[in-house]
């Protein structure tokens, strides 16, 4: 767990954001998703960002630097400090056949947006039947010591919304390729890339201009056959990490990545638990009504017959993501708390 | 009457020809029916959910949405259907949606003035947390100008409204971008119970446009070419690159916020006052039968019309099939293709 404080600065040098990765051609999550937004931005000219500071500036994190000297203040547009007109004008200009993808400086001020997201963006199709293909950008998640109001993981109050697909990838490829899909969905989409992931995790990144991970489509990890891991964002890197650590102690786990957390693909799921017989569900938005909670409720369900112990939850308590180091590490789930987790549901 | 225009002062370019008197006319006075007939059905228990009389604010939506050519798109209230029918919308379709059928534009999804037909006739699906639909119309107008369109957005709210963030979010930010956008308040004074000296502490709305660097202007919404006037040439400015522009139209509602508000809060000398004086169908009949445009045989063709129309619309709508409740999950995502399965009921058609 790092104890850095939010990171920002230039991501590198070069126009193309492909010319940021490392000489040995590796992408951090950060340059992925960038190289993503640009290659979409070449292929359609339909498709435009706009966001606070995202132009000149570059974005807070630096995500879209480079932009507005290949695409012009048009197409990089930076807007006022309004988060619901932000969403209402990506929704008014998406009716008008234009394809925004809006930036967020973090997910925390989303609900700055909260009733054109939720009462807008989220209800128009099924009540009009008009398709709003829009995406909604923003750094989510904690860990990154930047406390309450810049680590919020506001998956669920999004997905209990209904009608936006909401994408939590953990590793470069899969944000490139599912930010790609994204962009050319006819849905609304919400894509969280979680800030503690964008320069600590980078892999060799597929190249190919029509590279797309599917929507709703979840990702084994790890394989392992004593206990199954479903988990999603920065909490598959500390699950994979837990893995390692109980395969030296002889216990094997699976680490499921649902990369999309709504609508998620329950199939995946289901046949890793007919696998293992034992679930531990692993996220960071709060253990109430946290998108672990559908997931364990749609487990018990739909796989009791090949349980041998009741789903278990491993998240977060449902109180503001506190500053302190000690308070912030006790408020996330560890890589300790997760094997802890998986050796009490291998003991059934 | 208080207008001083021309009909061949018409900034337009397209004159206020005889004709286009007695349709603005034939649109006052299908608002004023329906708006009538619609609250009877209602009160006899015969209409099912909730309706919101648009009754003495014809003018302003009449005027406003004259303003428009079919290609601009129009961003109302539940209050507004009168601006939404002056847009075109089938009487039919509106009442198949009042009755909650599958032929109603929005499939039953929505009920009532809530209603919208965005690839017919541009008018967005009216929502209910006013101003909602203000940020919206920014991006409609951002798209025209990105593309270089010679359109307009017109978004209406309440005076109510104008207490909400997202109003001067909306303002602001289409001032900033100079979009060809209209900004029109309908202010009757109240919002659900609440009057204006309880909303705002300056003497009018309009003159909250200098704060975003536009120009403001208030009308009398009890006189349609006065109303019209004003939104000809705010939709001219926009669409000749010169940006939004606010206009308040003034009137009063003569009924509740909705059917079941007696709105006892209106003080009795104001509302006579208005619906004596200040009735903005009544005000354009006498103009026309004054002026020579309209004779009472004309007068009396449209009120004809509208009340054929009107009892066509009935029987069609409880005609009209419910909706299958097996489709209640249908139309939640774009590739269920439910939306576009049958277009010549939902309307519904594919991004270009």
């Amino acid at each position: 767990m790092s104890t850095q404080t939010v990171e920002s600065g230039a991501a590198g040098h070069g126009a193309e954001p492909r010319g940021k990765r490392d000489d040995d051609g590796q992408a951090t999550y950060l340059i992925a998703i960038a190289e993503a937004l640009w290659e979409e931005m070449e292929r359609d000219e339909r498709v435009y960002m706009l966001g606070e500071d995202i132009g000149v500036y570059g974005g807070a994190f630096k995500v879209t630097e480079g932009f507005i000297d290949r695409f012009g203040p048009d197409r990089v547009m930076d807007t006022p400090i309004a988060e619901e007109t932000i969403v209402g004008m990506a929704v008014g200009s998406a009716m008008e056949g234009l394809r925004p993808v809006a930036e967020f400086q973090y997910a925390d001020f989303m609900s700055s947006g909260f009733d054109e997201i939720t009462t807008v963006l989220s209800r128009y199709h099924y009540r009009a039947g008009v398709p709003l293909p829009v995406v909604l950008r923003a750094p989510s998640g904690g860990g990154v010591r930047a406390s309450s109001f810049h680590s919020i993981n506001p998956e669920p109050w999004y997905a209990y919304a209904g009608g936006i697909k909401i994408m939590c990838p953990a590793f470069p490829s899969d944000a490139k390729g599912l930010l790609k899909s994204a962009v050319r969905d006819d849905n609304p989409s919400m894509f969280l890339e979680h800030k503690w992931i964008y320069r600590r995790i980078k892999e060799q990144v597929p190249t190919e201009p029509d590279f797309l991970v599917p929507i709703s489509s979840a990702a084994v990890k790890r394989e392992g056959t004593d206990v199954s891991v479903i988990t999603y964002g920065a909490m598959v890197h500390k699950a994979l990490e837990a893995a390692e650590s109980l395969a030296q102690r002889g216990v094997s786990a699976e680490v499921v990545d649902l990369r999309t957390v709504y609508p998620y693909d329950e199939e995946t799921v289901l046949r890793s638990i007919e696998k293992t017989a034992h679930a531990l569900v692993l996220y960071e938005s709060y253990r109430f009504l946290g998108i672990g909670s559908e997931v364990a409720a749609m487990i018990a369900e739909k796989a009791f017959e090949h349980l041998d112990a009741p789903v278990v939850r491993l998240a977060p308590p449902n109180v503001p993501v506190p500053f302190s180091p000690p308070l912030e590490d006790a408020f996330l789930p560890q890589v300790a708390d997760i094997e802890a987790a998986v050796d009490r549901l291998a003991a059934w | 009457m208080a207008t001083k225009l021309e009909p061949d002062a018409a900034p337009s370019g397209r004159p206020l020809t005889d004709d286009r008197l007695k349709e603005i006319y034939y649109y006052l006075a299908l608002g004023r029916y329906f708006d009538e007939r619609m609250e009877a059905l209602y009160r006899q228990g015969r209409l099912p959910g909730a309706i919101y009389s648009g009754r003495g604010q014809e003018g302003t939506h009449v005027g406003v949405a004259f303003a428009l050519e079919p290609d601009d798109s129009l961003f109302p209230t539940h209050r507004d259907l009168t601006a939404q029918l002056t847009k075109g919308l089938d009487l039919n379709r509106v009442m198949a949606q009042f009755w909650g059928r599958i032929d109603g534009y929005l499939r039953g999804r929505d009920g009532n003035s809530h209603i919208g037909d965005w690839y017919g006739h541009r008018t967005y699906a009216v929502m209910s947390h006013l101003p909602i639909a203000y940020p919206v119309a920014v991006g409609a107008a951002l798209a025209y100008q990105r593309k270089g369109e010679r359109r307009v957005a017109m978004a209406i709210c309440g005076d109510g409204a104008t207490s909400n963030g997202r109003w001067h979010e909306a303002i602001n930010t289409s001032a900033v971008f100079r979009l060809p956008v209209v900004w029109v308040v309908n202010n009757n004074q109240f919002a659900y119970s609440t009057p204006n000296a309880k909303e705002f502490a300056v003497p009018t709305i309009a003159e909250r446009a200098a704060a975003y660097g536009i120009p403001g202007v208030r009308v009398d919404g009890a006189d349609v070419l006065e109303v019209y006037a004003a939104a000809q040439e705010a939709v001219d400015r926009a669409r000749d690159g010169g940006g939004p522009t606010l206009i308040e139209s003034v009137s009063l509602r003569w009924r509740g916020h909705a059917g079941h508000d007696p709105a006892k809060y209106v003080p009795r000398e104001l509302l006579e006052h208005y619906m004596l004086s200040k009735d903005p169908v009544k005000n354009f009949e006498t103009y026309l039968r004054e002026q020579g445009v309209a004779t009472d045989d004309d007068i009396d063709a449209i009120t004809a019309r509208i009340e054929r129309e009107f009892d066509e619309g009935f029987a069609f709508a409880q005609a009209s099939p419910f909706p299958e409740p097996g489709d209640v999950t249908k139309g939640w995502w774009v590739e269920d293709g439910y939306w576009t399965s049958d277009p010549g009921r939902g309307g519904g058609t594919e991004t270009g």
